[in-house]
């Protein structure tokens, strides 16, 4: 049963990165992220509760938890959805690949790290197996997002996703990691996204738009 | 002793805020900097003495030096001492000019502050985890010193930075996740232990090395992104020459080398859980030639002497991951050598771009003519500076990449040190060919004056010049001892 619910989510999760890829508009990346965000929090929230239980003692994957609804269901979407709306003047296309073909690029990059993961002999526990697949497979569709929008804030949703990744590989395989590292991670993720978003508005002031293909004066 | 690396850069950079009176921020910062010099060969010393620190206490689990970070960390705050001594000039002419403001300055200053406080941790932190963590967290500090300048070469070198860091390093995570999924299985062992390389690189043998071989790539993609290997050095020359020259001696002298530290403390668990250097010295040959070999081409067709010493660093890096990809004990420590000769010699050279960009208002090299004679200390610096790097006798990367192709030629090596000898010729001449027009003929340009334009900026090029002269001819006692030590760390023979 929790094995069953803990596959369901992440496979969620990875379902929900193709839909990301799928979508159109800014707003709806945003609130793709919000739910995958939502998805991890459960995640962590199931683990948390299951080790309490069995060990009748306070696990501190529960602040994991607390963290991510508070900053990346609630904080980091209203932030970027704020954003979105101040540097966006009009609605254009954002891609360079259309959306079947990028669907069809997103399947070839599961086979792939299915392909990579499967060959590790060191894996032996077939669902460790299967999560190192579904939380490298959404790295990997958030990079092929980050490159193939055009938009810096397309490229921000591209990075928070592929923290996402991490973070799904880092509980899903480990049971989570030091206390320690985990909070530096979480804080040095909401700075990264701080400054990126300051960029994003010296951009927007310097270059009148924020598509980032307009950024190529620096060559060679 | 470690707690005082900490609360050193945190007191300096948070003081700067609280005066307007433009001395006393420099003074601060500068103190600060002497500070974080004299302890680190403090810790030097201890180490001699007693081969670790280690960290009592509460921080017992997070703080630990040997002699591979105590180097280092050597190097990385005696660069940081000279570029505060140096920042004092170039800030100060640029305050006349009202092209920053003192608010600019305290922010640069609390920055690089910050920038140091993020390397320092991840040089003394025995938990990989915190180590990656600090290593993110030197891209976020020195992000907006990149774009310092806020114009628009400045903002988009500084996004790619951002972007690019951040993203590769991710892989870095990766990595480590797995090796911490290795670490838990194999061993057991608490949760903190688990990332611990002091306790990893103990243990190394019963980690899995199918694992351990996948977590190396990731890291080294990771890592390799920040230190710069080609193809993933996209970031570098943009970061480095739109960046103030301070700035960008500090990120090519010692940020590189922090990353590079992050793959030798890996690279030394999965060489000795594999019981040879193959595996990962494959990878690392490959890309140190690919590396240099990109610098090669790149610097011949340069117009701008701030990439060209961008470029030079990719090279340089470049070789000092094929010594220790070579992984044999000559070759590393003609790593380690190179990696204080190349550091000491690059923050010569950006600072002494930093002079000569005051003068001329700009990075063009086809606009700069008779750099002796307008500018005599820092001309003649430049010039031998571009000697030194290049790699001709007597100065210390001569010794550095000589003991590289030598231990390159030992391991039988001989296709990758012919590709060496040829990438470093076409690297002598781009540089010979490139920089040349800037040092001799006539200065066309009425409103260049003759002369420095103070005393700070040349006092400093010359004690880097005595330096990286030194360096070629003579190595103290210690410090041999001190590299010594260090290269049996790598080569897993220190237990």
């Amino acid at each position: 049963m929790y094995n069953n619910v803990l596959n369901l989510l992440a496979i969620l999760i990875l379902i929900s990165s193709f839909t990301l890829v799928a979508n159109k508009r800014q707003n709806a990346y945003i609130t793709t992220f919000r739910l995958q965000s939502l998805l991890l929090a459960l995640i962590s929230l199931i683990i948390s509760v299951k080790s309490m239980i069995e060990t009748k003692k306070f696990d501190e994957v529960i602040f994991i938890f607390l963290l991510i609804v508070v900053f990346k269901v609630i904080v980091i979407p209203m932030a970027m959805r704020k954003t979105s709306d101040r540097v966006e003047y009009k609605v254009e296309k954002d891609f360079f690949i259309n959306i079947p073909i990028s669907m069809l690029i997103c399947c070839g990059l599961v086979v792939l790290c299915w392909y990579v993961v499967h060959h590790v002999e060191g894996i032996t526990n077939p669902t460790t197996e299967n999560y190192l697949i579904y939380s490298l497979s959404v790295v990997m569709i958030g990079l092929f997002f980050m490159i193939s929008r055009k938009k810096a804030l397309g490229q921000i949703i591209g990075f928070l996703v592929i923290e996402n990744g991490l973070f799904l590989a880092a509980m899903m395989t480990t049971d989570g990691m030091p206390m320690i590292v985990e909070l530096g991670l979480f804080f040095d993720l909401l700075t990264a996204f701080l400054i990126m978003g300051i960029f994003v508005f010296k951009i927007n002031s310097t270059f009148d738009s924020i598509d980032v293909n307009k950024l190529k004066h620096l060559k060679g | 002793m470690i707690p005082a690396f900490i609360i050193i850069p945190v007191l300096a950079g948070g003081l700067v805020w609280i005066s307007k009176n433009r001395i006393f921020i420099h003074a601060i910062n500068l103190i600060g900097a002497a500070g974080l010099l004299i302890i680190s060969i403090l810790s030097l010393i201890d180490i001699n003495n007693n081969k670790v620190i280690a960290s009592s206490g509460l921080l017992k689990n997070i703080f630990y030096m040997d002699s591979l970070s105590g180097y280092i960390l050597f190097i990385t705050t005696l660069a940081f001492f000279l570029v505060s001594l140096y920042s004092i000039s170039y800030f100060g002419q640029e305050l006349k000019k009202k092209v920053i403001t003192i608010g600019k300055l305290k922010l640069y200053y609390s920055l690089s502050n910050a920038f140091v406080l993020s390397m320092i941790i991840a040089l003394t932190t025995r938990n990989m985890g915190v180590m990656w963590i600090s290593i993110e967290a030197t891209t976020l500090a020195s992000a907006f010193l990149v774009g310092f300048y806020n114009n628009k070469r400045a903002i988009e070198a500084a996004w790619k930075y951002l972007i690019i860091c951040s993203v590769g390093i991710a892989f870095a995570l990766l990595g480590i996740i797995l090796l911490f999924y290795s670490s838990t299985v194999k061993l057991g062992g608490a949760r903190i232990s688990g990332l611990d390389w002091s306790y990893l690189i103990k243990y190394a043998v019963a980690l899995d090395p199918s694992i351990l071989k996948i977590a190396f790539i990731f890291i080294l993609i990771g890592f390799g992104t920040k230190v710069g290997f080609s193809p993933m050095h996209t970031w570098l020359p943009d970061a480095h020459s739109q960046a103030p020259s301070p700035v960008s001696a500090l990120l090519s002298g010692v940020l590189l080398n922090t990353a590079m530290y992050g793959v030798i403390r890996v690279m030394s668990i999965v060489n000795k859980c594999l019981g040879s250097s193959n595996y990962t010295g494959n990878l690392l040959i490959v890309l140190s030639v690919l590396s240099i070999g990109t610098a090669a081409v790149f610097i011949l067709v340069q117009q701008d002497y701030k990439r060209i010493l961008a470029y030079s660093s990719i090279e340089h890096m470049g070789i000092i991951a094929l010594g220790l990809g070579i992984c044999t004990p000559v070759s590393i420590f003609a790593a380690l050598y190179h990696t204080f000769n190349h550091a000491m010699t690059k923050l010569m050279l950006f600072l002494a771009t930093g002079n000569v960009y005051l003068k001329h208002h700009t990075k063009k090299i086809s606009s700069i003519h008779g750099l002796i004679k307008t500018m005599p200390v820092t001309g003649i610096v430049f010039v031998l500076g571009t000697f030194a790097i290049t790699g001709m006798p007597p100065f210390g990367v001569f010794m550095s990449e000589f003991n590289t192709v030598v231990g390159a030629l030992f391991s039988k090596k001989y296709l990758v040190t012919a590709l060496l000898l040829l990438f470093l010729s076409m690297i002598f001449a781009g540089f010979t060919k490139q920089l040349g027009k800037m040092f001799y003929g006539k200065n066309s340009n009425p409103e260049i004056k003759q002369g420095e334009l103070d005393i700070i900026g040349p006092a400093v090029l010359i004690i880097l010049l005595c330096i990286t002269f030194l360096a070629g001819i003579y190595i103290p006692t210690p410090f041999k001892e001190l590299m010594d030590n260090t290269t049996n760390i790598i080569l897993g023979m220190g237990e």
